[in-house]
């Protein structure tokens, strides 16, 4: 399905206010949320509304990266495409806070407190692993790297799908119960990959098949 | 009743409001503060261990007995150290240890000889 008949294209002019204005917007947020929390203007627990709002942006933001090329598709317009690097960055940044926070905030630096916390908590392993994924994405998100490393990067940079998994495993293990809010960004993940998933599945298919025929 | 288990109608001086359990709610200062009953409508003597809401939703995370004990880790987090809720932001260092029934050690004769890590 095309909603268009003529590719969209943006001009210069409007593809750089565009950037600016998600530049805006995220650094914006995180400013404001780390400057009212150093204020005492967060809520009655500042900790807990900083690790809420980071944790769940860089959700969002994972979700919009994944929704440009559904988009790019169904426009049609090769512009959503030229915007997935940047957020992809945000989704590391809003995770960087979100890890700051807890280590800097919630535990106060007491790093033997913080050692122990990491492994032995099974949703902040889940988590960590999500944002070591996400540093490997970030540090290889250069033009230069992408080129020298060929089609190993795509490779990598299909880790995408499992980050979202981990980081969806880690928002509902943090959960009291499994029956809360992040149901919902389950529901939506399946949503936006169902598209996606033929194409994995033929993919990783083909692989076996020609693994198989090697041996 | 042990006499540190209080029944409050009020709260810093004035009238209990709705939200923090009115009528009546219960205080219980050296357990966790789930435990800390609001709104109490009925009373019921029971024989046996009555079944509890957070128990029944998460058996594994909140346990009858509910004593602050540093020694039992909820599965989610240490025990052994809490951040206190506090003014002055983020950059505010409220963190501190935990104390065994949150110091309130005249509770303690009530549970001798029981394993305060089975029965959390």
């Amino acid at each position: 399905m095309r909603l268009l008949n003529k590719p969209v294209r943006f001009s210069s002019l409007t593809h750089h206010t565009l950037k600016a204005l998600i530049h805006l917007c995220a650094i914006g947020y995180l400013v404001f949320l780390f400057y009212a929390g150093i204020t005492d203007n967060l809520g009655p627990d500042p900790v807990d509304t900083l690790l809420n709002e980071t944790g769940i942006w860089a959700i969002h933001l994972l979700f919009i990266t994944l929704l440009l090329s559904p988009l790019a598709k169904l426009l049609p317009s090769p512009e959503p495409i030229q915007f997935r690097r940047m957020i992809g960055v945000y989704v590391f940044v809003y995770a960087c806070a979100h890890l700051a926070t807890y280590i800097l905030f919630e535990l106060q630096l007491d790093m033997a407190l913080v050692a122990s916390e990491i492994v032995s908590r099974p949703y902040i392993i889940v988590g960590m692993l999500a944002f070591i994924l996400l540093l490997l994405l970030t540090a290889t998100s250069f033009r230069r790297v992408r080129k020298s490393m060929g089609k190993r990067w795509q490779q990598l940079h299909n880790s995408i799908y499992v980050i979202m998994g981990l980081a969806l495993l880690h928002f509902s293990w943090s959960q009291k119960t499994f029956w809360q809010e992040p149901v919902f960004y389950w529901l939506f993940a399946v949503v936006i990959l169902q598209g996606r998933l033929r194409g994995i599945m033929v993919q990783a298919y083909t692989r076996w098949q020609r693994n198989r025929a090697k041996v | 009743m042990h006499p540190l288990t209080m029944m409050a109608v009020g709260l810093y001086g004035q009238t209990l409001p709705p939200q923090n359990g009115a009528p009546i709610r219960l205080v219980v200062p050296w357990k966790y503060g789930f435990k800390s009953i609001k709104s109490i409508v009925r009373i019921k003597l029971t024989d046996k261990q009555p079944p509890t809401t957070w128990n029944r939703l998460a058996a594994n995370e909140y346990g009858f007995y509910a004593n602050v004990n540093p020694n039992v880790s909820h599965p989610r987090w240490s025990q052994s150290s809490e951040r206190r809720i506090t003014t002055g932001g983020l950059l505010s260092r409220n963190r501190i240890d935990t104390q065994m029934f949150n110091g309130y050690d005249e509770v303690a004769s009530m549970y001798t000889n029981m394993d305060l890590s089975r029965f959390y």
